[in-house]
């Protein structure tokens, strides 16, 4: 009863509480404390200022997830939309008919998860290399370099939806630009469908990482104006030309920066909506139809929410499983700075 | 240099001539970024001022002018010519083809109220986390951080269901309203605020709220007094980064928000219809939506570029 405690023994315990070392000596004053007061009075304010994201993150990201997790486990069809909790549970059901070779959907989304990874390799690849070039160019000293950096920047900053319309109009078959140039420069013999067919996974990728690769390019090239000189200086008295200079200086010291941006990229790519969303448009082909576009779309026409997140656990999962994979043979002591 | 060069010595490749040609690759590389980086954008503007047949032709200009069009233009003056060609009617008949001011307003509201509240509560979360040491702060920043890793359809559907519960037992609303979408958005940008301002903070000398403290500010007098003005450009850009976010969200207003309160990035959508796409109209009313967010990012770029990078190097 904190109430009743006189305000002599409250300050007395204010008082050990803040002196390092008294409270092992009168345990039994600290020890009666509840948590929150034996913080101090800056922990207490850190606390407060928290407190309205932690709730928020409490009601929008753990309870959905741990809910979205136990009705993987529950036939949530139709009838059951707007009283889920009186749908049955189904144990792994809904697993086995979604990973299950037997089931339409299964073969489907089998391909999906096939179809995200590639996404997300794919785009890796590409913004990797784009942002690297465009890092290494910019860190050359010329003049107007920060206009440049600007510039290179803005595919990322212009809004997502609008530059992925564009390249969907842009790969247009008929009208499109892309098609157009191309014939012209008699690069392609013929029209290619570029959103219809095998073709429609490399149109994803490459509007994606247009948007994207700007991201990269800023990590790397925050990556070299870190690098100090003196290496550079080391390495042509040891003789090393541009090209010494870049494969013994300049990538093992982007190493760590490289990892972290590789990883991103690739999770955030596995689960991003919006690419597939606009460039497929409304019929998404099955070469390119990637597991989150699938398991929303699938979800929604049959109302089938218990396997909708039953294949969102697995996409989540996999997408972990991937990641660690990667931090486990990747990061060694050398990636992460803390050896050599 | 003992060894005969058969090659006339204005071609040797002495070391100065070596770094020239360098220098020109890499100035023809940065070339070659700026068109691949710039040209879609270009290629926007360049489309919503056509009309329906020229965007349906299979050869279409680069410009809005054809090189003849052009040669007479540039060469002889003729102005007429120009305006003549430029069609400006996708920027009027965009807003009969859908209800795109609707659109606008609605994204605006969502996002700008989304960005307000993210800020309020990151610039707290974001503080706590650069001046205090608390029990559980790496397991509440690794939280923060796991957060950026979830596929949102995982979120969504319980989202969905509780917010179709809502509606049917109590006599709220919240799916296609704002505060419904808003509290959504609210909550997934939270985390990345957090940890841009974090990064914010952190360059600001914490000498500076010990001296407000002295002076008889109380712990919250010394944040939003001396704290908030100084990090003011870091807020600025954590609050564009955020709109952006808000702004581009498709995948939980497609759901959440749809009727009413459609937002333009879901909206924009309806320019694709089964008969036919109006690329014009689409290209028109994006414009007009990027060109605004592009010269923000221009003017706010500095410490946005900053806040996103200082995470990534450091760790």
């Amino acid at each position: 009863m904190a109430g009743s405690r006189s305000v002599l023994t409250r300050r007395l315990e204010g008082i050990t509480d803040r002196l390092p070392g008294v409270r092992e000596h009168v345990p039994s004053i600290g020890h009666r404390l509840p948590f929150y007061r034996r913080l101090t009075a800056g922990q207490q304010f850190a606390y407060k200022l928290m407190a309205p994201a932690l709730a928020m993150m409490f009601v929008v990201h753990l309870v959905p997830i741990v809910w979205g997790v136990t009705i993987s486990f529950m036939g949530l069809e139709n009838e059951f939309i707007s009283r889920w909790y009186d749908a049955p549970f189904v144990g792994l059901e809904n697993f086995q008919d979604t990973l299950g070779s037997s089931t339409p959907v299964g073969e489907d989304f089998r391909n999906s998860l096939q179809k995200t990874v590639l996404f997300a390799s794919g785009t890796l690849v590409v913004t990797y290399v784009l942002g690297l070039g465009a890092a290494l160019v910019l860190n050359q000293k010329f003049k107007g370099r920060f206009i440049a950096r600007t510039l290179l920047l803005l595919p990322w900053v212009a809004p997502a939806v609008v530059s992925l319309y564009i390249w969907r109009m842009m790969f247009q078959a008929q009208s499109g630009l892309i098609n157009n140039v191309l014939l012209d420069l008699g690069l392609i013999g013929e029209t290619i469908y570029w959103l219809r067919g095998e073709h429609t996974m490399v149109a994803l990728i490459l509007a994606h990482s247009w948007t994207q690769f700007p991201l990269v390019m800023i990590f790397l090239y925050a990556g070299l104006q870190s690098i100090p000189q003196q290496l550079y200086e080391a390495a042509a008295i040891d003789g090393a030309g541009r090209w010494g200079k870049f494969r013994y200086v300049t990538m093992p010291q982007l190493k760590p920066v490289s990892a972290v941006i590789v990883l991103l990229m690739f999770l955030w790519t596995m689960i991003n909506f919006t690419a597939p969303y606009i460039v497929l448009g409304p019929a998404p082909p099955d070469e390119a139809y990637v597991a989150i576009l699938f398991i929303e779309n699938y979800a929604f026409q049959y109302n089938a929410f218990g396997r909708g997140a039953a294949m969102s656990v697995v996409l989540f999962v996999l997408a972990m499983a991937l990641a660690l994979l990667y931090y486990r043979f990747l990061f060694d002591d050398e990636t992460t700075g803390t050896g050599a | 240099m003992t060894a005969r060069n058969p090659l006339p010595e204005e071609w040797t490749l002495t070391e100065d001539r070596a770094d020239f040609l360098f220098d020109l690759l890499s100035r023809g590389v940065l070339g070659l970024y700026l068109t691949f980086a710039l040209f879609p954008i270009y290629w926007m503007l360049m489309m919503s001022l056509r009309t329906r047949a020229e965007i349906a032709e299979s050869d279409p200009d680069f410009f809005v002018l054809s090189t003849d069009e052009l040669r007479r233009v540039v060469l002889e003056g003729d102005l007429d010519l120009l305006a003549a060609e430029v069609e400006y009617e996708n920027y009027l008949d965009m807003w009969d083809q859908i209800p795109l001011l609707d659109f606008y307003i609605n994204s605006l509201i969502i996002a700008g109220v989304t960005t307000v509240l993210a800020l309020v509560i990151a610039i707290m979360g974001g503080y706590a986390f650069s001046r205090h040491d608390f029990p559980g702060k790496r397991y509440i920043g690794g939280g923060l951080l796991a957060t950026q890793m979830i596929p949102g359809v995982l979120i969504l559907f319980p989202m969905f269901l509780l917010f179709i519960w809502i509606q049917t037992e109590t006599p709220f609303k919240m799916r296609d309203t704002y505060h419904g979408i808003i509290f959504v958005y609210t909550t997934f940008t939270v985390p990345v605020a957090i940890w841009m301002l974090r990064g914010f903070f952190d360059s600001i000398p914490a000498s500076m709220e010990e001296a407000a403290r002295v002076d008889g500010c109380t712990r919250f007098q010394a944040l939003y007094r001396v704290v908030i003005p100084m990090a003011a450009p870091g807020i600025a850009a954590t609050g564009m980064f955020v709109f952006l976010i808000a702004f581009n969200e498709v995948l939980f207003a497609s759901v959440l928000a749809t009727g009413e309160v459609m937002p333009f990035a879901i909206g924009i959508r309806r320019f694709e219809t089964q008969a036919t796409t109006y690329w014009g109209e689409m290209m028109a009313a994006s414009s007009l939506a990027t060109i605004p967010i592009l010269l923000l990012f221009v003017l706010f770029q500095q410490p946005i570029v900053e806040g996103l990078t200082e995470g990534g190097v450091k760790q």
